[in-house]
């Protein structure tokens, strides 16, 4: 009997009214008072090509199989025997630009839960499961990768944020930036710029109250904090001031919900309830706006460290060493902070081909549902995803705090790990298991095998599922159907299945 | 920040506050024990061996009815703590400091009230749409009761007080406080504006700096510092957080300690089949990773110990429950939980409880209320409990936030970070009563917050050098610290 944890989702979100919603002003004015010139120069990327890449950063040429299941899990859900048997023996940097640049698209059947379509607006469970079916059926992964990523560094909860509608609105707004194919000059400056007026984020960190009159520092101390520059730098001084953050709120003024119709929920700057006056930001001077605000911070000079920083134990497990850093922070700067060319490098990097006989980094909850769906074949059709996430640690539109969810070794306890276990064993009784008549143990395990995309086990691991697969009872249909589930969920609820 | 009036005082609603970071985020469980039923039991006698004749070897794998996360420098294994914890509970035991973190920035203004001429009109004027009342609740306002030994000049808000319309309990802050004298029946200390200056306003530096004792970024929390000085090299039940993850109050660099989240039962069973694969899961998590790969290490380990608890939790409880605490409450649960372990004798000094949801930007009332009265309530329940089992005499308690709020409300009948935090401490060794002034709402700190009258290490510093033992300034950065100032000219925390 698997422990199937109860639902969470709906109660604190259907508690959660409007109530903040200060909606039908009028008018979408929009301030044009260009005050912080040659702040960042951002914008002026466009003049600005990627750079080529270099090619001593990187040492294999052409990909291993275990190289392509390493790429594909680190930037994506795990590899497909398509992927498989497209790329290995292509060059790493073929493999690498395509998850660059191969359009978001979803293939499959549409999902369902218990036989109905999925309707993400009007019930919180499904809204999950909308995302998490698009992370199964995404043609190019890393196009879902890349918009988890941004949920957790820019984290909004359900929990905070109605109408739903807003929540979906900001998912597609991270997979705009994350479609590098559709998008491939997006900058993060832009990104910082849209989620600082997005309505879920004015609504989660309160900037919908930051009016004239009533200053609200809420987005502006995460804007700093937990956004784009952390509390202090790499020399342990802060890097910012209380002042920073009470005269950011005050640029930062002005922006409102409207939501009167939820499916066309949108945010608007209001002229008179933003503070028209000078601000002191960093010890610079001028009337800013948002859009100032978020230039004052992406060019602030802890800046690119810090978001190279977050980039990079996304995806790599080794830790950043100084003169990678460099080369990293001076890509995303002289790129005029474009989230693709810095991306390129470290998913070139050999760092991330680290300790291939024996991966080393444990999967995020996410990351090991999506993938053990994808690599059994199977698409959404129940809660059984939204369920265990939960109880993982990881439900997606519901981390637990602003700063998102905290990974890396936290992610596996006593717990999770049975979490992790009825997750799979749910999973295995969505598969349909035939008895093969006369089947043998070595056929029994390749089957399995196979069943659950062929995934990395340790050769000990091995040997020990076949020798478990010989010592079984195979006498009837029953046993040889009870021995294919326990093979396929020891082997994708194992220890060996939480590292990628 | 100091042209903000009272108008642009706004309704910051922070969503970071639901949950805390109060825990460890970068320290990974050294290794899993399993706590067997038998440790609950205790150890009669003082006997530094199993009790009722079991051998050692047999209560090991005789079940277990919980799991704690251990953080230690070096490996231990059950049998070694249970050695270590038999020795603890051979000798005296020590005195037990339970912190109860109230997260999110508990409002003191509303819980102890300035109900005095011109304070209380200031306090009323400063905060109309949610100020309390004089005397009773009613008519949709929550009333006062004012707290014996103040000279009139302070009261507990209702929910903090005992009885019908009150708490709804026959115990609470009241019966706790009793005269204000510090004398018998006075067993609750009362510092209403404790903090660190100048207030930094953010949850989570200010969490940092009340957890390490020290106003700035530490690798180890006060506590934590103080089991590497004086606690105990091999017993990591010495310090345990009532929690997935370890507090950052307790971490340390040498003295081992853990975290325990509950000590019900568990199960690890393979559906659908009528396969053991647990035994396989247990061949499966004993492969030995690489050298240096710590991820799949953990995980191997992980599932051992899981594999290992599942198999030895067999619908075994921790015992009954005591009766008296709110019901349905966390902190309830939690409280119990510690009165458990503690009962059970296990050489713990320390318990950390990490609770509630006080960042009250909005609507406070509908929700600091409700939270008073299970505080109240529960921490007079949780001394009947430790009574019952003898412990009382041994324990100290002690509740804090990380700031107090504004003085003013704001438009959302709430309040947003400021200073000067309610900090209190309960236990029948304590001298009861008002034992740090209040700072009035006459004045106040230049950003719109009670003035800070009582360094929050000066509470720390009082724990060290009255209760816990040890020096204070071997523990404390910075310090000395000013000692106690009591409201009655008394300079010390304890009876």
């Amino acid at each position: 009997m698997s422990r199937r944890p109860s639902r969470r989702i709906g109660g604190a979100a259907a508690r959660s009214h409007h109530r903040h919603g200060r909606t039908g002003r009028a008018g979408k004015r929009h301030a044009h008072l260009g005050t912080a010139r040659g702040l960042a120069g951002s914008r002026r990327h466009h003049l600005h090509r990627p750079p080529k890449l270099t090619v001593r950063q990187f040492v294999p040429t052409v990909l291993s199989p275990p190289m392509v299941d390493r790429l594909f899990w680190r930037a994506g859900f795990g590899p497909s025997a398509h992927d498989r048997a497209t790329w290995t023996g292509r060059p790493v940097v073929d493999a690498v630009s395509w998850l660059l640049s191969a359009p978001a698209g979803l293939s499959g059947p549409s999902p369902t839960d218990n036989g109905s379509p999925l309707d993400p607006t009007g019930d919180d469970t499904d809204l999950v499961l909308s995302w998490i079916d698009r992370m199964v059926r995404a043609s190019n992964p890393f196009v879902e990768r890349l918009t988890f990523f941004w949920h957790r560094h820019w984290a909004n909860s359900r929990d905070q944020v109605s109408p739903p509608q807003l929540m979906i609105t900001q998912n597609g707004l991270f997979r705009s930036y994350a479609d590098l194919g559709s998008n491939p000059r997006a900058s993060f400056r832009d990104l910082a710029y849209a989620v600082t007026i997005d309505p879920s984020m004015l609504r989660y960190l309160t900037g919908e109250l930051n009016v004239r009159g009533a200053p609200n520092e809420n987005y502006a101390r995460e804007l700093m904090e937990l956004f784009t520059l952390g509390v202090t730098n790499a020399a342990g001084h802060p890097n910012y001031s209380q002042q920073d953050v009470a005269q950011m709120a005050k640029a930062l003024s002005g922006w409102q919900i409207n939501d009167n119709d939820p499916n066309a929920a949108h945010s608007y700057f209001t002229q008179s309830l933003w503070y028209d006056g000078p601000k002191l930001v960093f010890g610079r001077f001028g009337n800013f706006t948002a859009s100032d605000a978020v230039d004052l911070v992406i060019s602030h000079p802890a800046h690119p460290g810090f978001i190279v920083r977050a980039l990079w134990q996304e995806f790599i497990n080794d830790p950043l060493d100084a003169p990678t850093l460099q080369r990293l922070t001076s890509t995303y700067t002289s790129s005029g902070h474009q989230i693709r060319p810095v991306l390129e490098q470290i998913l070139l990097h050999p760092a991330l081909f680290s300790s291939l006989d024996e991966p080393d980094m444990i999967k995020p909850p996410v990351v090991y549902v999506v993938g053990a769906i994808r690599a059994m074949g199977l698409g959404v059709t129940d809660t059984t995803a939204s369920d265990y996430l939960d109880a993982m640690g990881q439900l997606p539109y519901y981390p637990p705090n602003v700063s998102g969810w905290e990974g890396g070794l936290s992610w596996l306890n006593t717990d999770t790990a049975l979490a992790r276990f009825g997750c799979i064993a749910a999973l295995v009784g969505n598969q349909q298991i035939q008895d093969v008549r006369g089947e043998s143990a070595p056929a029994a395990y390749d089957r399995a095998y196979a069943a659950v995309g062929s995934p990395w086990l340790a050769s000990q691991t091995v040997a020990a599922l076949q020798a478990f697969s010989q010592a079984v009872p195979s006498s009837d249909s029953q046993s040889r159907i009870e021995r294919q589930i326990a093979l396929r969920t020891l082997m994708l609820a194992g220890p060996d299945a939480q590292v990628m | 920040m100091n042209d903000r009036t009272q108008n642009e005082i706004s309704a910051l609603r922070c969503a970071d506050c639901a949950r805390s970071d109060s825990a460890v985020t970068d320290l990974a469980p050294t290794s899993l024990a399993a706590i067997p039923p038998e440790a609950l039991a205790g150890f009669p006698d003082g006997v530094p061996r199993p009790p009722r004749g079991v051998s050692r070897r047999s209560f090991i794998t005789g079940g277990a009815v919980g799991l704690a996360a251990i953080y230690s420098a070096a490996h231990l294994t059950w049998e070694s703590i249970w050695d270590a914890a038999a020795a603890e509970a051979a000798t005296p035991s020590g005195n037990i400091l339970v912190c109860v973190y109230l997260n999110g920035g508990q409002d003191s203004l509303n819980a102890i009230v300035p109900v005095s001429g011109a304070q209380f009109s200031a306090y009323q004027s400063a905060r109309a749409n949610i100020a309390r009342v004089l005397g009773p609740s009613g008519a949709g306002q929550v009333g006062t009761t004012v707290m014996p030994g103040t000279g009139g000049t302070l009261a507990f808000s209702n929910p903090l007080v005992s009885g019908t319309g009150n708490n709804g309990d026959t115990k609470g802050f009241d019966t706790l406080y009793g005269d204000g004298s510090g004398g018998a029946g006075a067993d609750l200390a009362i510092f209403p504006a404790a903090d660190y200056t100048p207030p930094d306003l953010s949850h989570f530096e200010s969490r940092d700096y009340w957890f390490a004792g020290a106003l700035e970024q530490l690798q180890t929390g006060w506590l934590g510092r103080w089991l590497d000085l004086y606690g105990s090299a091999s017993n990591p039940l010495q310090a345990i957080s009532l929690d997935t993850s370890l507090s950052k109050q307790i971490r340390s660099v040498t003295a081992p300690v853990c975290a325990i989240a509950d000590l019900s039962s568990t199960a690890f069973q393979v559906s659908g089949t009528s396969i053991d694969a647990t035994s396989e899961m247990q061949t499966l998590a004993e492969v030995p990773a690489g050298a240096g790969n710590v991820g799949l290490t953990r995980s191997r380990d992980t599932y051992g110990e899981t594999v290992q608890v599942s198999n030895r939790l067999a619908g075994i409880s921790a015992g009954a429950p005591a009766s008296g605490y709110p019901a349905n409450s966390d902190l309830s649960a939690k409280l119990q939980l510690a009165a458990t372990l503690l009962g059970a004798g296990l050489g713990t000094r320390v318990i950390t409880i990490d609770w509630g949801s006080f960042d009250t930007h909005g609507d406070q009332v509908a929700s600091q209320d409700p939270q008073l009265a299970v505080l109240s309530s529960a921490l007079a329940a949780f001394k009947a409990d430790l009574k019952q089992r003898g412990l009382e005499q041994n324990v100290l308690t002690l509740v804090f936030s990380e700031f107090g709020r504004r003085i003013g409300s704001n438009d959302s009948r709430g309040t947003d970070h400021g200073a000067g935090g309610l900090v209190m401490v309960s236990g029948s060794s304590v001298l009861g009563g008002l034992a740090g002034e209040h700072p009035g709402v006459l004045v106040d700190d230049g950003e719109g917050n009670l003035v800070p009258i009582t360094d929050y290490r000066t509470v720390y510093q009082a724990l060290i050098a009255e209760w816990l033992g040890g020096d204070p300034n071997a523990v404390l950065p910075g310090g000395p610290f000013a000692g106690i100032a009591r409201y009655d000219g008394q300079t010390r925390l304890l009876k």
